[in-house]
């Protein structure tokens, strides 16, 4: 299902909240970021023994929270470039960003409305058969009951992003996702990925999973990552509610420069999406600190959802 | 269980003060809160939990009557907590049996909760929080 983008006045004035809500992520350990765009990468690229990318690290450093989420703000195809302007990265459109007011703080009415909105604007939408266009809106609107990871739940892949840690063996690969208790509240997710050459169980014979069946190999210097068996008790996108089958099939591309790690995902779920789909990418930043270490993330224990009384939210 | 060690006071009052500052969480903060309603509940803390997607303070508060009802408060992420150095009683943080008011926003179902704005310590500590959108 195609959404358009329809307010860019709306836009505008949410990314203005959005962009100090990402700045004061910042405020615990990294320095102040007057934007959310894209890092730029600097320094060298590690190399492991066999020549491969070394991916190894905690890659947490644009968002550092103490949960150790890689920034979720930057990652909803929109880079709030300025005060005053704001780019589609999938579009490259830009789009008007009211000056951001620093004198007079918002309400919480104004600010969650806003950036609500501006998550909205992204123009990178998967393509659902007809069919399924009334059931993704449903989803959408009711998403507070709806919402397969906003409950404790995996966030499943590919909504978890990229993963706060990777460690990179000669045959394998470890994700680490930490739970979310931002935007969503999710568990704990890890995967353990072979690089050994094996090849996938055939679908049927798998049982249905949070983060299925992921296989990785290497593509020079990227690392592509292909999983399916999964279950179908997650959304693919941060948004929109956007389910898919048992039978989503999801390619994830990782690849290293310097101190940065862009993704993307693809995910071909011909059961109910007319075409491929594959989000626009992302990059995470490698945290600086040579000790760094992935903290302990909370448990998670959901109170909210039942005294929810609107059909407000994200 | 924590003994309750006070006759609490429970007060509600109605603020139409715009808030300050950032505010998002899993849900939408107005979906579950009444953004110009605060409530003042004081008692004695029954427990700090730091989870996600929101830790929570439960207070056991006491009415004239004597009849002990249990609050339940949305806090601040966990990062704004543990700078304010509430991950550890003896690192100035709250422990069970301490005396606490607690200004938060009422919650629009009617429940016995809020989202926490203020903290008051019966030895004179205050706390102020706004929420982060990111968990810090």
């Amino acid at each position: 299902m195609r959404l358009t983008a329809s307010s860019r006045i709306i836009a505008a004035a949410a990314a203005l909240c959005l962009l100090s809500a990402a700045v004061l992520a910042q405020e615990s350990s990294q320095p102040r970021r007057t934007t959310n765009a894209p890092p730029k990468p600097s320094g060298p690229t590690p190399r492991t023994a066999d020549g491969r990318p070394d991916l190894t690290g905690v890659w947490n450093a644009l968002g550092d929270n103490l949960n150790g989420i890689p920034n979720q703000i930057a990652n909803n195809g929109l880079a709030i470039e300025s005060d005053r302007s704001t780019r589609d990265l999938h579009s490259g459109r830009q789009v008007a960003t009211f000056p951001r007011n620093t004198t007079r703080p918002q309400n919480n009415e104004q600010a969650e409305r806003a950036a609500a909105l501006l998550r909205r604007v992204g123009s990178n939408r998967p393509v659902y058969k007809p069919e399924y266009w009334e059931m993704v809106k449903n989803f959408d609107h009711n998403a507070n009951e709806e919402d397969p990871s906003n409950n404790c739940m995996p966030a499943g892949i590919p909504r978890a992003g990229i993963p706060s840690y990777i460690g990179q063996m000669p045959t394998y690969l470890i994700f680490i996702y930490p739970g979310q208790g931002g935007l969503i509240a999710t568990q704990t997710m890890y995967r353990m990925i072979p690089t050994d050459g094996r090849t996938h169980t055939p679908l049927q014979e798998i049982d249905g999973s949070y983060t299925g069946e992921a296989i990785g190999h290497w593509e020079g210097d990227t690392l592509v990552v292909d999983s399916w068996g999964f279950n179908s008790n997650t959304w693919f996108d941060q948004i929109g509610g956007y389910f898919h089958s048992e039978n989503m099939h999801v390619i994830e591309r990782f690849r290293r420069e310097g101190n940065t790690l862009t993704w993307t995902a693809t995910v071909h779920d011909p059961d109910v999406l007319l075409e491929p789909w594959t989000t626009t990418p992302r990059v995470a930043l490698l945290n600086a600190r040579p000790n760094a270490l992935l903290p302990e993330s909370l448990p998670c224990s959901e109170r909210d959802l039942s005294h929810i009384v609107t059909k407000e939210h994200h | 269980m924590t003994r309750v060690r006070i006759g609490a006071l429970l007060t509600v009052s109605l603020c139409g003060a715009a808030l300050a500052g950032q505010a998002s969480a899993h849900h939408s903060i107005q979906a579950q809160f009444d953004i110009n309603k605060h409530i003042t509940v004081s008692g004695t803390v029954a427990r700090v939990e730091f989870i996600n997607p929101h830790s929570y303070l439960t207070v056991n508060v006491k009415d004239a009557d004597g009849k002990v009802t249990r609050w339940a408060f949305e806090m601040a992420a966990a990062g704004q907590l543990r700078r304010a150095g509430l991950s550890r009683a003896d690192r100035g943080g709250l422990k069970a049996g301490d005396e606490v008011t607690v200004i938060a926003l009422a919650a629009r179902d009617g429940s016995n909760s809020g989202l926490l704005q203020e903290l008051k310590v019966a030895d004179g500590r205050e706390f102020k929080f706004t929420p982060d959108p990111n968990g810090n």
